[in-house]
């Protein structure tokens, strides 16, 4: 498979503290590559790295690589990165103040797709992509804020997929809800690699064995292990993973 | 220890019982006290209105006399103006104060954002006095020479910006302009704030969407902040609507409404500063504090909607969503895409020439929204900048005098050839401001404490949310309304104390009371429960564990709150031109008219003397300096109690 992301060397920091050493990772393309380690490690800043978030919050600092297939996209307008690489957060975000549609809509907006009819499409097929249709239907003028917590974080991933991003990135996005809401957003991963490249932090290790191909393990800032996820779990080579993955600590 | 052990006598526990009940009864008492104070507000002056209520009825509020002479009164003018130099100020500072909010919650980067968020708040701290001596010097010319003119040349001169005889800079226009500049740190400050308070994962979705910082902030971060912005914009005006002594100094004040802005007129607060204190006994002066019943009953109205909206907003986080306010209906047609994932999918997202002109177009919308905002916000801290400047300029050389702030007020004299002026001083205003500070803080902090250690600790109820609304609404009341039911009371009580520093302590007391108050109430909620529970656990009786624990814990909060409440009153003019009066001499006893810096600033603002006019800015310094003093013990005050209790 293709590297669709690659970082090298990234460094990153929050004012001085510094949350990320030398991360070169490699993300292949069409599969769903799951970040795992314990809390503060800095999963989640390698996530915002990946789609330029990190600079949005003050004092914070970046050094080193990330390539977006070849291209380094430090190099690129973080606006048109963000549009590539979606983003779906920890707990779920609808915006309040928009219906369910205009949710899904707000992304085909700011690129400029105008008309009834291609707006409609636009949202029916995010909508569809990410399970949600049968669901909120006869919702589409509700709030988004007024559906269930699983049906906001679904309704978030349809507003990501709405614009067509090539990779998604998920910080650990079911952390904040119930067993079968979590089934749920598992399986629709599953269904997402085909079409996306997925990242997804979880500090749920049964989950990153169920949706991910691969996984990478980070220990206070650093990457230990990258493997295919079977191998990772199974015969991990470093001690540190396997006594990360067996419960010995974190 | 005096918490009770197994082997004490029951006779100690049945004390700390009562003890318990007193506390608790007392309190509520003082809180009580609150709604008994706004209540005899508007009764004392509904009571003293009377005979102008029943003389003229409604017809008050519709005609446009005002004649002394013949005894018939009428409030149009006087409404009128209030109602369009509120509106005017209104259009001029919500764009403004939207914009630099936006700029210092979304956009500054954050190296600039906490100097300048800092200046914002240091000129809502600015004494009105202040803010029209400088308009009065600054803005007044400014006016009639360059802008008012250039404006009437605008609008063609027709309509309400048409030209007068004479461009003046005295009237509704120069008016409004000094309300925006007031309203402008208020309603940037709660916007501010509003905007800060929408969580950051809505700005971050919008921005993984692919949206400019501009677009994030439309998004999602307008939206939800709208009734936060809103409940500021209404604070604000209220504070408009009962601004008194900065109008007087710039409006002209006369009792016409006049066809075009750029005209002399008044407003009822100013009008009611202007007579008051000049009008005997008789209808002239029950018309008068009928304009202050029309005063209280707009800003009660004003601040009631205002909290309403703040409290709906407030009840509202985390829990049902608002409505939207435009619901589109949309109902999705065509036909259902398959569901199987592999299914082709037709790209929707324009792409080559016209996608990157879009992004072009898109760029050059978040530039221009950075330079807006920026532009806005050098425009709210600006009328800062321009007030110190102006009174280091013009009255730094008495402050550098050390015989400034001893003296007493000088012979008015302007320096010719050949004749020295005699080097004045501010002591007995100084004096007189400190004394009548002690006063206030004497009845504020102790009844402000106390009622708001019942509002946080036994007040969740019915009756406890009344009292913090009445608080809130009475931060609202103009405090010319407090001078003038202060003023009127003691005329009735202690007829030979009406004007002095007794009244005055009074009357800045009853400033400071709801603030001390409603901080009390606000910071000891921030105490967390479980630190009151760790101690009532250990067998602390509930006024016990107030006493030590919570106000221990909340003490830089409690300072800050007290510190705040008493810069507010330091520095009004309003609630004192009717109760202490003025004096040039120092202060002998509590019982006789007294002079304070503000009074003093206000008093020699339009001076013909050079040396009294230098004198006043001197006094503007030493405000100034002492709001600087306070807003930075207030900074220190919070930080290492608020470190303490996170590690604790």
């Amino acid at each position: 498979m293709a590297t669709k992301i690659e970082t090298r060397e990234l460094n990153a920091w929050y004012g001085r503290r510094q949350a990320l050493y030398d991360v070169s990772l490699a993300i292949p393309e069409g599969e769903v590559t799951a970040v795992i380690g314990p809390s503060g490690c800095g999963k989640s800043t390698l996530l915002r790295c990946l789609n330029r978030l990190h600079e949005e919050t003050p004092r914070a600092r970046v050094s080193g690589e990330i390539l977006l297939d070849g291209e380094d996209l430090m190099h690129l307008d973080p606006v048109a990165v963000r549009f590539r690489v979606g983003m779906v957060f920890q707990k779920p975000s609808p915006f309040p103040n928009m219906s369910v549609f205009e949710n899904v809509a707000a992304g085909p907006r700011l690129l400029g797709v105008r008309g009834n009819d291609a707006l409609d499409a636009a949202v029916l097929e995010a909508l569809q992509l990410a399970g949600l249709w049968e669901e909120v239907a006869d919702h589409l003028d509700d709030p988004g804020t007024s559906l269930s917590g699983g049906q906001q974080q679904r309704l978030c991933i349809a507003r990501a997929l709405a614009v067509h991003p090539e990779v998604l990135l998920m910080d650990e996005p079911c952390s904040a809800l119930d067993p079968i809401a979590t089934n749920k957003v598992e399986a629709l991963i599953a269904t997402l690699k085909a079409r996306y490249t997925v990242v997804i932090v979880t500090h749920n290790l049964a989950q990153a064995v169920r949706v991910s191909d691969r996984t990478a393990f980070l220990y206070l800032g650093k990457v230990v292990e990258v493997d295919r996820t079977s191998q990772l779990f199974g015969s991990p080579r470093e001690k540190l993973t396997e006594n990360y993955v067996t419960g010995r600590f974190g | 220890m005096t918490r009770p052990r197994p082997g004490q006598p029951a006779r100690r526990l049945r004390w700390l019982r009562r003890l318990g009940q007193v506390v608790h009864a007392g309190t509520a008492l003082l809180a009580a006290g609150l709604i008994g104070l706004l209540a005899l507000l508007a009764y004392v002056l509904v009571e003293f209105a009377e005979p102008s209520i029943r003389r003229f009825g409604f017809g008050f509020l519709s005609s446009s006399t005002w004649d002394g002479i013949h005894n018939v009164f009428g409030a149009w003018p006087q409404i009128g103006g209030t109602l369009i130099t509120s509106a005017l100020a209104l259009l001029l500072a919500v764009p403004v104060a939207l914009g630099s909010a936006i700029f210092l919650s979304e956009i500054a980067p954050s190296w600039l954002r906490s100097p300048v968020t800092y200046a914002v708040d240091l000129s809502a701290a600015i004494p009105s006095v202040v803010y029209g001596f400088w308009a009065y010097l600054v803005l007044v010319p400014l006016d009639a020479q360059t802008i008012e003119p250039g404006l009437s040349w605008l609008s063609g001169g027709r309509g309400p910006f048409s030209a007068p005889e004479r461009f003046t800079g005295s009237d509704l226009f120069t008016a409004s302009i000094v309300l925006a500049v007031m309203m402008l740190p208020t309603i940037s400050a709660l916007s501010r704030e509003a905007l800060r308070a929408v969580p950051r994962t809505q700005r971050e979705s919008a921005l993984s969407l692919g949206a400019t910082r501009w677009e994030a902030t439309r998004m999602s971060v307008l939206g939800p902040a709208r009734s936060g912005i809103l409940a500021g914009v209404i604070l604000g005006l209220g504070r408009a609507l009962g601004e008194a002594i900065a109008v007087t100094m710039v409006i002209g004040n006369i009792p016409i409404l006049p066809g075009t802005v750029f005209s002399s007129g008044t407003t009822l607060a100013s009008w009611l500063v202007t007579g008051f204190s000049e009008t005997p006994p008789g209808l002239e002066q029950d018309a008068l504090i009928e304009l202050g019943v029309i005063l209280l009953v707009v800003a009660i109205l004003v601040n009631v909607l205002a909290r309403l909206i703040l409290a709906r907003f407030r009840d509202r986080e985390g829990e049902e969503p608002p409505r939207p306010l435009w619901r589109r209906r949309r109902r999705l047609r065509g036909p259902l895409l398959p569901t199987s994932a592999s299914a082709p999918t037709a790209t929707r997202v324009p792409t080559g020439s016209a996608f990157l002109r879009r992004r072009r177009a898109r760029r050059a919308v978040l530039w221009a929204a950075i330079v807006v905002t920026a532009g806005c916000t050098v425009l709210v801290v600006l009328p800062l900048a321009s007030v110190v400047a102006t009174a280091a300029q013009l009255g730094g050389s008495a402050v550098l005098q050390p015989g400034f702030y001893s003296g007493t007020t000088p012979i008015g004299c302007n320096a010719r050839a050949g004749v020295t002026c005699p080097v004045g001083g501010i002591g007995p205003e100084i004096q007189g401001s400190l004394v009548m500070l002690g006063l206030a803080a004497l009845i504020a902090v102790p009844v402000g404490l106390l009622a708001g250690i019942y509002l946080s600790e036994y007040g969740r109820n019915r009756f406890g949310r009344t009292v913090s609304f009445v608080a809130d609404v009475l931060t609202g009341v103009p405090t010319i309304l407090l001078g003038v039911v202060v003023y009127v009371v003691f005329l009735m009580s202690y007829h030979d104390a009406a004007h002095s520093a007794l009244s005055g302590g009074v009357a800045l007391g009853l400033i400071m009371l709801p603030i001390v108050t409603r901080a009390t109430e606000e910071a000891l909620r921030t105490v967390p429960v479980a630190l009151r529970e760790a101690a009532l656990a250990l067998g602390f009786p509930r006024h016990r564990v107030t006493g030590r624990v919570v106000l221990g814990c909340a003490r830089g909060a409690l300072i800050t709150g007290i510190l705040l409440a008493g810069s507010r009153a330091i520095g009004d003019a309003a609630a004192l031109l009717f109760t202490a009066g003025g004096s040039n001499f120092y202060l002998q006893n509590l019982t006789t008219p007294t002079a304070s810096l503000p009074w003093f600033i206000f008093q020699n603002f339009n001076s013909p003397y050079l040396n009294l006019q230098t004198d006043a800015w001197g006094a503007v310094l030493v405000l100034l300096l002492i709001m600087l003093v306070v807003s930075i013990g207030a900074r220190l005050a919070v930080r290492p109690v608020g470190d303490a209790a996170g590690a604790g």
